[in-house]
């Protein structure tokens, strides 16, 4: 297992090579694999406690409330730069950076990837000039 | 006597199991149950399984294994049969479908990627380009707002959370998809937006992850992408 920093970002990669890291790829051993219905499948004690943890979080006053709070202990001024750095990688790309010097495939994931985090932002800016009033309460959207 | 079962082969898959332990503690030792055209991989059934770490990462090294020299249909973990007469007649009965299968899987690997963003970055990114989560999240911190404010930012925040995580996820997974055969997603959890495998061409394997590496360089440090492989074709047997 190795972890990769190059540039910005950090790709870990590698095989679970059994002694190596498991903790990614177990799902895909208790979910996926061939599954032979006349077999038994043996009791898996403790299963259910590795499918909470990748229960999906769903909407919640309580998830409200953390993200709520986990905004209001955010320092913008100090953070300012963390936000534009992902705006002028993006902008860099799509301004033609890569285009046309790599040509084919791996351009093409450049510039798909770039174009469709540029168009969230502005989607998400659109979104955000409705007027308050029209949105819902949180309460209704607990799922009981 | 009840049997594991790991994974089953062609007949002439190589089969090289030394070296290598089966589930159960102390560990049972590996053997095959040979059918006409297809073999299984097996082991004697623990009294006990459970999925602990020594137990799943013995099931996944006798995938490892067998992919390593040729094409393998692996098992979801934990299942047993009564014996080796009952593996026998699912080799022959469903022996056409496992054939089939085998055949189409032969010369792939699996890749499974998850990728996260870091939450803070990306709250940050939310309260920058947001006038009204950004007037909301001030008014709260003043210490004057009633109590529904900080219910009515999380709730706006939270959406626009799940909003990014899934263009993040449809963007990244629409760019590899050209490495692979097929794709299999899975439900991301916690602060990831993406959990996908794919099924690669051992020639695409190195495009794939230069592809990958590509991408996480554009998304920056505030990324995290994690993939792993060449893996048991786990998601597309």
């Amino acid at each position: 297992m190795s972890v990769v920093p190059q540039g910005g970002g950090a790709v870990a990669t590698g095989g679970g090579q059994a002694t190596g890291n498991l903790y990614d790829v177990v799902e895909l051993l208790l979910d996926r694999g061939l599954v032979i219905d006349v077999f038994a499948r043996v009791s898996l004690v403790g299963l259910e406690i590795l499918k909470v943890d990748a229960r999906i979080v769903v909407a919640s006053v309580d998830t409200y409330l953390r993200f709520a709070e986990a905004c209001n202990r955010l320092d913008l001024e100090s953070g300012r730069k963390a936000p534009s750095k992902l705006t002028d990688v993006v902008g860099e790309v799509t301004e033609g950076g890569a285009r046309g010097k790599t040509k084919g495939a791996l351009s093409g994931v450049a510039e798909s990837v770039a174009d469709a985090l540029k168009a969230g932002v502005q989607e998400s800016e659109e979104r955000h000039k409705e007027p308050a009033a029209k949105r819902e309460r949180p309460v209704r959207h607990r799922k009981d | 006597m009840p049997v594991y079962v790991y994974a089953i082969v062609s007949r002439s898959h190589p089969q090289k199991l030394d070296g290598l332990n089966g589930v159960g503690d102390p560990p049972s030792e590996l053997r095959t149950v040979v059918g006409e055209e297809l073999t299984a991989v097996v082991s004697d059934a623990p009294e006990e399984l459970r999925p602990k770490r020594r137990d799943l990462a013995a099931h996944q090294a006798v995938q490892e294994r067998l992919m390593a020299d040729g094409t393998a249909l692996p098992l979801q973990f934990g299942f047993t049969a009564d014996d080796e007469d009952a593996v026998r007649t699912v080799l022959e009965e469903r022996a056409e479908e496992f054939a089939e299968r085998l055949q189409a899987l032969e010369g792939c690997v699996e890749y499974h990627l998850k990728a996260a963003q870091n939450e803070e970055a990306m709250l940050r990114q939310i309260l920058t380009e947001s006038d009204q989560a950004r007037r909301m999240n001030e008014e709260v911190r003043s210490g004057r707002a009633g109590p529904d404010l900080p219910l009515a930012l999380g709730e706006l925040v939270s959406k626009e959370v799940e909003a990014r995580k899934e263009r993040l996820a449809a963007a990244v997974s629409e760019a590899l998809s050209g490495f692979a055969r097929e794709e299999s997603t899975y439900k991301a959890a916690g602060d990831d937006f993406l959990s996908v495998s794919f099924l690669v061409d051992r020639d695409q394997e190195e495009r794939l992850r230069t592809a990958v590496q590509k991408i996480a360089d554009e998304l920056g440090e505030d990324f995290d992408l994690r993939l792993r492989g060449p893996l048991p074709v786990y998601s597309f047997v």
